[in-house]
This record gives structure tokens, sequence and C-alpha cells, in this order.
């Protein structure tokens, strides 16, 4: 079936607080993330509590993936994937066969843990110049995958600003991924800011401005780390 | 520059440049090139005595000549021009592995350069980039005359017109893992190439957008200004110190990140902090090594006049 999720709100799986105080925003679907905001030293005990932080997402009213590491890809499945969970983003996606792992992982996941076969939605985060240059690879990888973003690939890649206030080589990722995404018939979502703001800190304003743009280039729907981000998000996709 | 014009070889150590390229391609006339070969190995050394590097630029239509009057001890990158298949980079390597051979110079020394300047070599671009380990820094020749002319763009506007194939040589570059040639998008609308201002601000936010290496220039004027805008300044290396003493602080927590003054403060701050570090001793070290070259060959042409 398809769906217009237009924000994505990237809550740490070990501060479910957080998801309570993000309900009101209304994200369109809810990120539980264990690989990017997590601390090595706390993905155990995240890991303990995540069935019970998935359910409290669920509650809501949001879709609810989790994020996951294809360096840890058992033991963050494992943890993850329950009845009620619609996918897995799997960050720093790096080649096809990482995806390939994921799909086989899913489907036992799936056939010991009641959900119907092939349900779980598999969102490659493009992040690295090998993910990125492999990219269409990956979107097709499986049949589960339902979305490709460059997540945090400004940071991982160390893209800084240019004077024109574009971040280094974005615009070219952006389009080389959009057309990946169309071709490989996956959702492109946006996740990227102008200088002098990092995602973290974009404000309401600025958040707009960029999402307005993604959505003219033809992104559908961008991550959030910010509950403020998610209501001028959603504006600029609907 | 030319290898034929004796005032430009002769001066180019006094220069400061951390690279000189001896050109056999564009600035050497048809009637002259056989000659300009036999010039190339005098020339290494000569260039050479400032500290900076050796680079020969050879023609794309006269390899086997070329790499013959280049390849000598000394010498740290051929710079081929037009390239557009992974098996021309191959066929170089064979030549230059035969001549290292010969010529008693450490086997896989020398470096390929591989330019590209036609929509052929963009196409192919991956090939060329990963046809032989002695491809180590890539970029796309991006504002050059000859790639502008064979993909029809004209070359002195105020936007950027080659968002396409610059991306499609950094991708690869650094999903291969090479060192990266890439520049942030600065305006040249004159056509200058001897604009020290404008070689300092193109330097400078090549810097702050994360770049350390320079791609060269056509005229003496712009050295200083590269070599400048590239080194980091006494802020940078302050405000990085800051940056890594905020980080340790953070270290302890459970949060991945924190605002301080308005800024991030987490992994990837930091390690572009570290990253800022360690450039600026690599700039001082290198600083040294010239200005040592440089005294060097003062104190023995001084004893040279001498006798």
């Amino acid at each position: 079936m398809p769906r217009h999720n237009r924000s994505w709100l990237v809550v740490p799986m070990s501060k479910p607080g957080q998801i309570a105080q993000s309900a009101p925003c209304k994200a369109d679907v809810i990120v539980l993330d264990l690989a990017e905001f997590v601390r090595d030293r706390d993905r155990p005990a995240a890991r303990e509590q995540a069935r019970s932080v998935i359910s409290t997402a669920i509650a809501t009213g949001a879709q609810v993936f989790a994020q996951i590491s294809p360096q840890a890809l058992d033991a963050d499945l494992t943890a993850c994937v329950w009845p009620g969970l619609t996918g897995v983003v799997v960050s720093r996606a790096e080649s096809a066969a990482q995806i390939s792992a994921a799909d086989e992982k899913l489907g036992e996941l799936e056939a010991t843990r009641a959900l119907s076969p092939g349900a779980i939605e598999i969102v490659a985060a493009v992040e690295t110049a090998r993910g990125n240059s492999d990219a269409y690879d990956i979107a097709r990888a499986s049949r589960r995958v339902s979305g490709i973003t460059l997540g945090r690939a400004d940071l991982v890649m160390d893209l800084r600003a240019e004077p024109s206030n574009e971040f280094h080589l974005m615009q070219y990722l952006m389009q080389r991924l959009i057309i990946i995404a169309r071709a490989a018939g996956v959702m492109p979502i946006g996740a990227w800011w102008r200088a002098p703001d990092r995602g973290l800190l974009a404000t309401p304003t600025n958040t707009y401005e960029a999402a307005r743009r993604g959505r003219a280039i033809g992104f559908k729907g961008a991550m959030c780390l910010r509950a403020d981000q998610v209501e001028p998000v959603n504006r600029a996709y609907s | 520059m030319p290898v034929v014009t004796p005032r430009f070889i002769d001066h180019a150590w006094r220069r400061g440049c951390d690279f000189i390229v001896i050109d056999l391609e564009d600035s050497v006339p048809q009637h002259l090139k056989a000659h300009a070969r036999t010039l190339v190995k005098d020339a290494i050394d000569k260039v050479s005595r400032g500290g900076a590097e050796a680079f020969v630029r050879i023609n794309h239509d006269s390899v086997q000549a070329d790499l013959e009057g280049a390849v000598w001890p000394g010498l740290k990158r051929i710079k081929y021009p037009k390239t557009e298949y992974g098996q021309e980079v191959r066929g170089l390597d064979e030549i230059i592995t035969r001549l290292e051979h010969e010529r008693g110079i450490a086997p896989g020394s020398v470096e390929i350069d591989p330019g590209i300047e036609t929509a052929v070599g963009v196409v192919n671009i991956y090939e060329i980039a990963s046809a032989s380990p002695r491809v180590r820094e890539f970029g796309a020749s991006t504002g050059g005359y000859d790639f502008s002319r064979d993909l029809g763009v004209e070359m002195f506007v105020d936007f950027d017109q080659f968002i396409y194939s610059k991306g499609e040589a950094e991708l690869v570059a650094r999903a291969l893992g090479l060192g990266v040639r890439a520049a942030p998008f600065v305006a040249n609308t004159t056509g200058s190439v001897s604009d020290p201002n404008r070689a300092l601000n193109q330097a400078r936010a090549a810097r702050l957008c994360g770049f350390h290496l320079g791609g060269g220039g056509l005229n003496p004027a712009v050295v200083e200004g590269h070599n400048v805008g590239l080194t980091p300044t006494a802020e940078d290396i302050a405000d990085a110190r800051w940056v890594l003493e905020q980080h340790r602080a953070l270290a302890a927590k459970s949060e991945t990140w924190a605002e301080i003054d308005g800024r991030v403060i987490d992994d990837y701050e930091a390690e572009r902090a570290r990253d800022t570090l360690e450039w600026a001793d690599v700039c001082a070290q290198r600083d040294r090594e010239k200005s040592e070259a440089v005294a060097r060959t003062r104190a023995a042409m001084q004893a040279s006049q001498q006798q």
C-alpha cells in the first residue's frame, strides 16, 4: 500500500522519556535509534528495553521503525522485531549483501514471532561514499526496501559548508539518490540542512525552507532530530 | 610550467610551492616536443631544490616517448591528460613499472594522476580511478579549458556548472579511499589565473570546507595565497582545542551530543577538530622541510660562486 510518510523523528532507544515528550508533535514515523545516538556501553541495556519502548511509541499513533547497525544486525533485529514494528532503518548501509543479510534475519524473526512474512520494511541509510556509490544495488537488494535516505551523510562524510552555504557535494548526492530511488521504485527520504545549521540545531523556519526545497527536488518526507522540526516538515510535505 | 622555458624551470625552487608540474603537454609547442623530453631529467632536479615535489604532465598521444623522458629518480607523479579508459592507466602503469626497474627507482613509487577532461572520461570514471594502485589522489579537473570545450560548457560563470562531473569524481575517490582533490565553488567570472586575492579566497573556502589538497595554479602569484589559505589559522587551532575539551567532558555521560554556546559537540565535531590539529602539524612540518631545502640550495650556490 503506497503511503506518504512526511516526518521521521529520530529518538534514541535509550531515552524512552523523549517519546512521551514527542507525542504531541505528531510525527508520521518515530525512528527508535540504537545506532547513532546510543553509546556502545549503553546498547545492551537499550536492546533489553526495546520491546517495551516500541510499544510506547506505537501507542502515540505513529508508525514505528527501529534504526539498527549493520555491524550488530542479529542482536539489533532480535531486540526490535516485534508485532507492531513497521520497519527498520539500516544505518550506514554500504552493500547489497548487508541488506540481504537483514532480509534473511527478518524472515527468521517473522516466522518465529507471528509476523506475516515480508511484513517488516527496510529503509537503507546510505551515509558513506561506499554506500552512495552502491546505492542502486542496495535499493534493489530486497523487496523489503521501501525507502532510501542520506541519513547523516553530511557528518559521516564530513561535508562542510561552501561559501554558498550549500553543503559540499550534497546537491549531487541528493539528486543522485532521488534518481536511484525512483529507478528502484523506493521512497527518497530527505534529511539535510543548509549551513549554518546542523540538523540537531536547525530552527523550525530553516527546517521548513530546507524541507520545501527537498520536496521541490523530489524527496518524499524527511528525517527530523528534534520534536520542533516535525511540524514544519509535515507542513512542507503536505 | 613549460619544460622548454629555462627562466621558469631555473627559478621554480624559489616559489615556495609544495609541488611543481613540469609540462610536456599544452604549454610546449609541437615542434619542440622531442627536445622537451630531453630536458625533463634535469628539470626534476632543478625544481625540487626548494623542497617541492616534482610532477610531469605528459601528452595523451605520445605516452611511450614521454614516459621514457620523464620517469627518473626524484619524480613523484605523472599527470596524464584526457583519460578515457582504465586500460590507458594500466598501460601507463606497465611502462612506469619497467622504467622504475631499469632506472633504480623504488618500485611502485611513481604515482599516476589520470586527468578527467572529457565526457567519456566522466562516464568511465570508476574504472579509471581504480585501474592502478599508483592512483592515490583523484579529482575531476573541472574548470579546465579542455574539459569545458569537450562538454560545451561555458567557463567563467557565477554558478557551479560542474556539479555532476565533480560529484562523480569525488564520490569515486572517496569510495575507493583515495586522496580527494576537490574544491568548493568560488565564482571566477573574469578568467584571471594570477589574482593573489582570489587565490587566497579560494584556498580559504577550501580549508573551511575541510580540504587539504590544492589543485595548483598557473602563475607564481597564487602560490602564497594557496599555501596560506589552506593552512589552519591560530583561531582554527584554538577552536579545535576548545571542541576537544568540551568533547572530553561529554564522554562520561550517556548523551552522545551536547549543545554548548549554540554549537553541537559530538564525535563528528571532535573528529573534525582532530583533523584540523593533525593538518596544522603536517603544514608546519612541510614548511620546515621547504625552508631547510631552500637554505641548503642557497648555501650550495654561494659556495660554488666563491670557488
